[in-house]
C-alpha cells in the first residue's frame, strides 16, 4: 500500500532522515517508534508533501508520490494528521469536517453519509458542531483532526503523536479509536514516543534512531527486543 | 439635526470606502504575511480603465464592469510578477518587489498615458444632491454607502458562506495544513489577489468619482488609508480592517469639522499622531487576528 | 588586518577615487554627478544602519533628509535674505544665521530628536506593521513640510541656501558615515540587533530589548539623513518638499537593496551601481526627447527599467551583491584560503 524505499530528508546540511525503507501492507496498522529527534516527523512531513525528499522514493498503491505536493497526496487518498494537532481554531467545527472533505466538495451526499458514520464514531464532535475548534478540549481537538482527516475517505492514514501531551485516560480512548479504524479495514501508519500504547494497536514496528532504522519486526518481537529500550533512551 | 445627519453621512460614506480599501490589504495579508504595495496602483488602474473607454460609446455600467475586471487583472498580475517569484526568500523581498511593481506601473501611466489628469466618464447621479432632512448631500456619498454595505455583506457571506471563503479563511490561520486537506496553495492566493482586485475597483470608481479625474499618483491616498486602517484595526482581522476603515473615518471627518482651514492642511499629521497613540495603548491594534500560523 | 578596518580602508578608497577621479577628469558635469553620488551615499549608507542591522525596511529615510534640508537652510540663509526666501519666518528666527558646518550637525540632531519622538511606539510594531507604518510617516512629514509655510515656504521652492557642499566636503563626510556605518555594526547594539533577527528569543535571553535597539539605529539612520540632507541643499542651494518624496525613496532603497542591504560595501556598491545607471538612462530619456518623435514626452522610463532591474535582483540575488559580507572580509577569505591551497 504504501512503499517508502530509500527515503532521505535534509534541512540544509544537516541530514535528519537518512535512506529509511519500510512498507505499509493493505489493512496493516504499522507503527514507528523513536525518541525524539530520531527523524519521525520528517520522514512524515516528507510523505505528506510538506517537506521535500532528498533522495529515494515514496510510493502509495504503487504510484509514485515522492515529489507530490500536499494538495496530490491527499488526493491520492493518503490524509495526514500532523502532531501539531492543527485545528483551524476560528472555525468550527463543522466548517473544520467540512475542509476536511475539500476534496469531495462536488459529492456533497457522500460527504453526509461520511459525517454521520464519523459523528456516532466521535459524537463529542457532534454535540460541539457549531463550537470554534480553538474552544475545545486537547482531546477533542485530537479527534477532530483525526475526523476531519477521514472525512477525507483516504485509503491511508498518517498519525503523528497522536497521543502528545494528553491524559491517560483521554490517551486511552484515542488509542481505542484507533483499533477500531484499523478494525474497519483502513490502513494505518501510527507515529509514537508511547511505546507501550503503540505496540498494544500496531501489527508491525520500526524503530528509528538517528535518523535510520534500528529495528523491525511485529509488534510481540519488538516488545521482547531487548535492544529496544537501549534504543529508545539513546543509550 | 440636519448637520448630525451630515456628519453620519459623511463618516458612513468616507467610513465605507476606507472599509474597503482596508479589507483588501488585509485579504491578501491574512493569508500570505505580506503587504501589497501595488494595491493602490489596483485603483489607478480602474481609473485609467474608465478614462481610456470613456470613447467607445458603451453604457457606463459596461465601462465600470470594464475597469473592475481590469483591476481585478492587474490584481492577479501582481501576484505572478510581485509575489510568486520572491514569496518563498523573505518579507523584506516582497516588499521591495511589490513596491517597485507600483513605481513600474506608475510610471507605465507616466510614460504612456500623461502625467496629467485625465478626465474619468462619470454618471450624471454622481454629480446630483439630494437633501435629507434638512442636509444636503451629493448623491455619490449615498451610493458609496449603499456600496459598500452590499460589498461587506457579500464578502462576509463569502468568507462564512463558501467552501472557497472558508478554506481561505483556513489557508490565513495554517496554510500548510489547508493544503494537506487538498486545499490548491495557487487556487486560494489567486482568489485573494482577484479578491483585493475587485474591491480595488470599485473602491476605485467610487473615490474617483469624488473628483472626477484620474493621475499616476491617484492611488498613494486609498494605500495610505488601507495602511492606517489595518494597522489601527489589527493587520490580519478582516472585521478590525472594517473597524480600522470606520474609525478612521470619524477621526478624519471629526477633524474636517473642527479644525480651522490653517490646521486641516495638517489633518494627516493629526491623524498619524492619533494612530501612535492607539499603538501606544495596544500595539497589536483593536482587533487580534486569528491564532499566529506558519507564513508560507 | 582584522577584516572591518580593510573594509573601511577599501571603502574609504572608493569614495577618494570618485572624488579624485571626478576632479582630475576635470568635467563640470561629472564633478555635479560625483557630489550627488557621494551625497546619496551618505542617506544609503544612513538607511543602511537602520535596515540592514534591524532587517526593517523604512520608507520614512528621505523625510528625515528633508528635515535635515529645511533644518539647516533656515539655519543659514542669510539675514538679509530670510525676508524673501521665508517671508513668513518667526520673527527670532530672523536673524538667525550660523555657519553651515554648525547648521549640519543641528539638522542632523533635529532629525534624530524627531525619529526619538515619533519611532519609540512604532518600534514595538511587528515586522510588516512597522514598514507600513513607517510609510506613513513619511507622507505625514511630506504633509508637514508641504504646509508648514513658516519654515519651508510651504509647497514653492526655498532658494538663498549657501553654496557650501564642494566635492571634497561631500566625500569627507561620505567616508566618516561609512566608517560610523562599520562602527555601528560591529557594536554591541549592532550585533545584537543582527542576532535578534535570526532568533529573537535568544536575543531576548542575551538581555536584548529588540524594540530600543531597533530605536537606536532608528535614531543614528535618521541623524545621519538629517546630514544627508543638510549637505545636499547646500549642494543644490534651492529645493521644495517634493524633493523628499516616493520617487526619492524608491530611488536609494533601490540603491540598497540591488547592492545588498544587510553591508555596508553594499550599500556604497549600489550608490555607485544605481547612479551611474540612472545618469545613463536619464541621458538617454533626454537625447529620446530631443529627437521629434518622441518631443519631450518620455518620462518615467528611467523608473521603470529600476523598477524592473529591482525585481529581477530580488528574484536572481535577494540578498543583493553583497549579501552578507563585507569586502575586507572577502578579500581577507580568499587570502586565506590561497595561503592554504600555496603552502
Amino acid at each position: 500500500m504504501l512503499d517508502v524505499t530509500d527515503l532521505s530528508v535534509s534541512y540544509g546540511t544537516i541530514r535528519a532522515v537518512r535512506g529509511i525503507s519500510f512498507t505499509v501492507g493493505k489493512g496493516e496498522l504499522v507503527s514507528l517508534l523513536g525518541a525524539n529527534g530520531a527523524g519521525k516527523s520528517s520522514t512524515i512531513k516528507c510523505i505528506a508533501g510538506a517537506l521535500k525528499a532528498a533522495g529515494g522514493s515514496i510510493a502509495l498503491e504503487g504510484k509514485d508520490i515522492t515529489a507530490a505536493n500536499p494538495e496530490q497526496v491527499i488526493r491520492a487518498g493518503l490524509a495526514t494528521v500532523p502532531e501539531t494537532r492543527d485545528v483551524f481554531p476560528d472555525l468550527t467545527v463543522a466548517e473544520n469536517l467540512m475542509l476536511g472533505a475539500y476534496i469531495h466538495r462536488r459529492d456533497q451526499a457522500g460527504n453526509r453519509q461520511n459525517l454521520e458514520k464519523l459523528h456516532t464514531l466521535f459524537p463529542r464532535l457532534a454535540e460541539r458542531s457549531g463550537q470554534a475548534a480553538g474552544t475545545l478540549s486537547g482531546g477533542e481537538q485530537q479527534m477532530l483532526v483525526i475526523a476531519r482527516a477521514l472525512m477525507a475517505r483516504p485509503s491511508v492514514l498518517l498519525l503523528d503523536e497522536p497521543s502528545l501531551g494528553l491524559a491517560p485516560a483521554i490517551v486511552e480512548r484515542i488509542f481505542e479509536m484507533i483499533a477500531t479504524l484499523k478494525q474497519s479495514g483502513l490502513t494505518i501508519l501510527l507515529v509514537e514516543q508511547n511505546v507501550n500504547q503503540a505496540l498494544s494497536v500496531a501489527d508491525r514496528a520500526y524503530v528509528m534512531r538517528l535518523g535510520a532504522i534500528v529495528a523491525s519486526g511485529t509488534a510481540d518481537e519488538i516488545r521482547s527486543g531487548s535492544d529496544l529500550s537501549a534504543h529508545y533512551l539513546g543509550g | 439635526m440636519a448637520f448630525a445627519i451630515q456628519f453620519v453621512i459623511d463618516v458612513l460614506s468616507l467610513g465605507g470606502a476606507y472599509a474597503l480599501m482596508a479589507l483588501g490589504l488585509v485579504i491578501i495579508y491574512g493569508i500570505l504575511r505580506l503587504v501589497n504595495f501595488a494595491y493602490g496602483e489596483l485603483i489607478m488602474v480602474a481609473g485609467y480603465t474608465m478614462y481610456l473607454s470613456s470613447g467607445s460609446g458603451l453604457p457606463w455600467l459596461v465601462m465600470a464592469t470594464l475597469a473592475v475586471g481590469m483591476a481585478v487583472l492587474f490584481g492577479i498580475l501582481t501576484d505572478y510578477a510581485a509575489f510568486r517569484p520572491v514569496r518563498a526568500k523573505s518579507v523584506t523581498a516582497v516588499l521591495i518587489t511589490s513596491f517597485a511593481f507600483s513605481n513600474l506601473l506608475q510610471n507605465a501611466a507616466l510614460l504612456f498615458i500623461s502625467p496629467r489628469p485625465r478626465n474619468v466618464p462619470l454618471p450624471e447621479i454622481f454629480s446630483q444632491t439630494i437633501s435629507i432632512g434638512g442636509a444636503i448631500t451629493p448623491v455619490r456619498n449615498l451610493i458609496t454607502i449603499a456600496a459598500s454595505i452590499v460589498l461587506l455583506a457579500g464578502v462576509a457571506f463569502l468568507m462564512r458562506k463558501t467552501t472557497l471563503g472558508i478554506a481561505m479563511r483556513a489557508a490565513a490561520t495554517n496554510f500548510t495544513m489547508a493544503r494537506m486537506l487538498g486545499v490548491p496553495a495557487n487556487l486560494i492566493i489567486s482568489s485573494a489577489f482577484a479578491l483585493s482586485g475587485f474591491l480595488a475597483g470599485v473602491v476605485g470608481i467610487l473615490w474617483i468619482g469624488r473628483i472626477g479625474t484620474v493621475v499616476p499618483g491617484v492611488g498613494l491616498e486609498p494605500l495610505l488609508v488601507a495602511f492606517i486602517a489595518t494597522v489601527i484595526g489589527g493587520m490580519r482581522s478582516l472585521p478590525g480592517a472594517v473597524v480600522g476603515g470606520f474609525l478612521l473615518a470619524l477621526i478624519d471627518t471629526t477633524l474636517n469639522y473642527t479644525l480651522s482651514q490653517d490646521l486641516l492642511k495638517f489633518r494627516d499629521a493629526f491623524t498619524f499622531s492619533l494612530v501612535i497613540l492607539i499603538l501606544l495603548w495596544r500595539p497589536q491594534g483593536l482587533i487580534k487576528g486569528p491564532a499566529s500560523g506558519q507564513r508560507t | 588586518m582584522k577584516h572591518s578596518y580593510l573594509t573601511a580602508v577599501i571603502l574609504i578608497a572608493v569614495i577618494a577615487a570618485v572624488a579624485v577621479g571626478s576632479q582630475v577628469l576635470g568635467i563640470r558635469l561629472y564633478d555635479r554627478i560625483a557630489t550627488n553620488l557621494l551625497i546619496s551615499l551618505v542617506l544609503v549608507v544612513g538607511l543602511q544602519t537602520f535596515m540592514g542591522n534591524s532587517g526593517l525596511l523604512s520608507f520614512a529615510h528621505i523625510g528625515f533628509m528633508g528635515l535635515g534640508a529645511y533644518t539647516s537652510a533656515v539655519l543659514t540663509i542669510p539675514a538679509q535674505m530670510k525676508g524673501m526666501a521665508l517671508p513668513d519666518l518667526y520673527g527670532f528666527m530672523k536673524a538667525v544665521e550660523i555657519s553651515p558646518l554648525l547648521a549640519m550637525f543641528a539638522a542632523g540632531l533635529v532629525a534624530a530628536v524627531v525619529a526619538a519622538v515619533v519611532a519609540y511606539p512604532l518600534m514595538r510594531l511587528s515586522d510588516a506593521a512597522a514598514v507600513i507604518t513607517s510609510f506613513a510617516l513619511l507622507v505625514v512629514l511630506y504633509t508637514v513640510m508641504n504646509n508648514w509655510s513658516a519654515f519651508t515656504n510651504g509647497p514653492r521652492t526655498l532658494f538663498g541656501l549657501p553654496k557650501t557642499t564642494e566635492l571634497p566636503v561631500a566625500a569627507i563626510v561620505a567616508a566618516i558615515v561609512v566608517v560610523v556605518a562599520l562602527v555601528f555594526k560591529e557594536s554591541r547594539t549592532g550585533k545584537l540587533l543582527r542576532a535578534s533577527r535570526e532568533d529573537e528569543v535568544a536575543a531576548a535571553a542575551l538581555g536584548a530589548n529588540i524594540p530600543h535597539l531597533r530605536w537606536r539605529a532608528f535614531i543614528l539612520a535618521a541623524f545621519i539623513a538629517g546630514i544627508g540632507g543638510a549637505l545636499w541643499g547646500h549642494f543644490i542651494t534651492s529645493f521644495a518638499p517634493k524633493a523628499f518624496y516616493l520617487k526619492e525613496t524608491f530611488l536609494i532603497i533601490t540603491m540598497l537593496v540591488i547592492g545588498g542591504a544587510n553591508t555596508v560595501t553594499g550599500a556604497v556598491a549600489g550608490t555607485i551601481l544605481v547612479t551611474v545607471a540612472y545618469e545613463g538612462l536619464r541621458g538617454t530619456e533626454g537625447a529620446l526627447n530631443a529627437t521629434a518623435a518622441a518631443a519631450g514626452q518620455v518620462v518615467g522610463l528611467t523608473e521603470i527599467v529600476l523598477a524592473l532591474a529591482m525585481i529581477a535582483v530580488m528574484i536572481v540575488k535577494p540578498g543583493g551583491l553583497f549579501p552578507n559580507r563585507e569586502i575586507g572580509h572577502i578579500l581577507n577569505r580568499t587570502r586565506r584560503k590561497k595561503e592554504i591551497a600555496t603552502p
